[in-house]
């Protein structure tokens, strides 16, 4: 019984630990760096930003949050993260016996995004635009099935020559 | 009464007794002074605007995505979604008109992060940040 105790006070109250390398730099911010940022030469910061703005507003994110003084756009949007491939395969599992699988399919995702645009500190009448981008998917329940940084490089060459047009039609609007 | 169940009444009160935490974890735990040490840092080498500038290029290297940036207060707040979710605030002030003092809280999950060393490598990639930023490197 008092092993039994021991243990339930020992679950409910232990601390999680958490990753000892959760704030160590995995590779050098120059490598990181250049996925995530372009450089651009407009001719006003009034440009860059309305680009910016723009460029969010056509890749149908709402914008969270805005601070003009440090360059930063925060922006989210909720996507169908359903897949039929997926599906099929749960059907099956569940036909055979795994009750509850079709549950854990993944039924939407949140995007997470933030654009920092600032003056580049290299090239004067140039700007910095920098992207990060985060994923959480969601299962049928809602519960959180995955939360990952989005890394692969391909979302941030569309993004910016997204940006690239955007500060075209900007600056010949 | 029935002494059967004191066995697990006993069980019951321990558990309460021994998760009724929460209180004290909302105002937080610990040396006030001893948490400033370890998530301070003060720096001589660039203003304000620049230092805040690297600390959101610093968030943005760890893949942070920013929630709220305040230039004039000078805090930056971000959220990593990792195999745990990571947030953090960091603020930038003046003190005494040279130095800057940059300071960094953050907690994974419903943990507040305590331990130094995390915080020591937070200050080393905001040192690299901060280099790059001197040295005029996007």
């Amino acid at each position: 019984m008092l092993a039994l105790l021991g243990a339930c006070l020992a679950t409910g109250c232990a601390t999680s630990k958490y990753p000892e390398d959760a704030l160590r730099l995995t590779e050098s911010p120059l490598d990181i760096r250049s996925m995530q940022t372009r450089t651009y030469e407009v001719s006003s910061e009034a440009v860059i930003l309305a680009a910016s703005v723009g460029v969010l507003q056509d890749m149908e994110f709402n914008i969270d949050e805005v601070e003009r003084p440090l360059g930063v756009l925060t922006a989210s949007k909720v996507i169908d993260a359903d897949s039929g491939g997926e599906m099929f395969g749960l059907f099956i599992l569940e036909v055979l016996g795994g009750t509850g699988a079709m549950q854990t399919a993944s039924d939407e995702e949140r995007v997470s995004l933030t654009l920092v645009v600032l003056p580049s500190l290299a090239r004067d009448d140039e700007y910095t635009a920098r992207i990060t981008l985060q994923r959480t998917v969601f299962d049928q329940l809602h519960r959180v099935k995955l939360m990952a940084t989005i890394a692969e490089p391909e979302i941030y060459q569309e993004m910016f020559a997204k940006l690239s047009k955007s500060v075209f039609l900007e600056e010949n609007q | 009464m029935n002494y059967r169940l004191l066995p697990w009444l006993l069980l019951q009160a321990l558990m309460i007794a021994g998760c009724a935490t929460t209180d004290s974890q909302i105002a937080g735990s610990g040396s006030q002074v001893e948490i400033r040490q370890i998530q301070t840092r003060e720096y001589d080498t660039l203003n304000k605007a620049m230092t805040l500038r690297s600390v959101i290029a610093t968030l943005q290297d760890l893949s942070f995505v920013i929630d709220k940036a305040d230039a004039t207060l000078g805090t930056v707040t971000a959220t990593r979604y990792d195999r745990y979710v990571m947030r953090m605030t960091v603020t930038v002030r003046e003190k005494d008109g040279e130095r800057i003092a940059v300071r960094a809280n953050a907690r994974i999950n419903e943990d507040a992060v305590t331990d130094p060393k995390t915080y020591q490598d937070f200050f080393v990639a905001l040192d690299k940040a901060m280099f790059l930023t001197l040295n005029k490197v996007d």
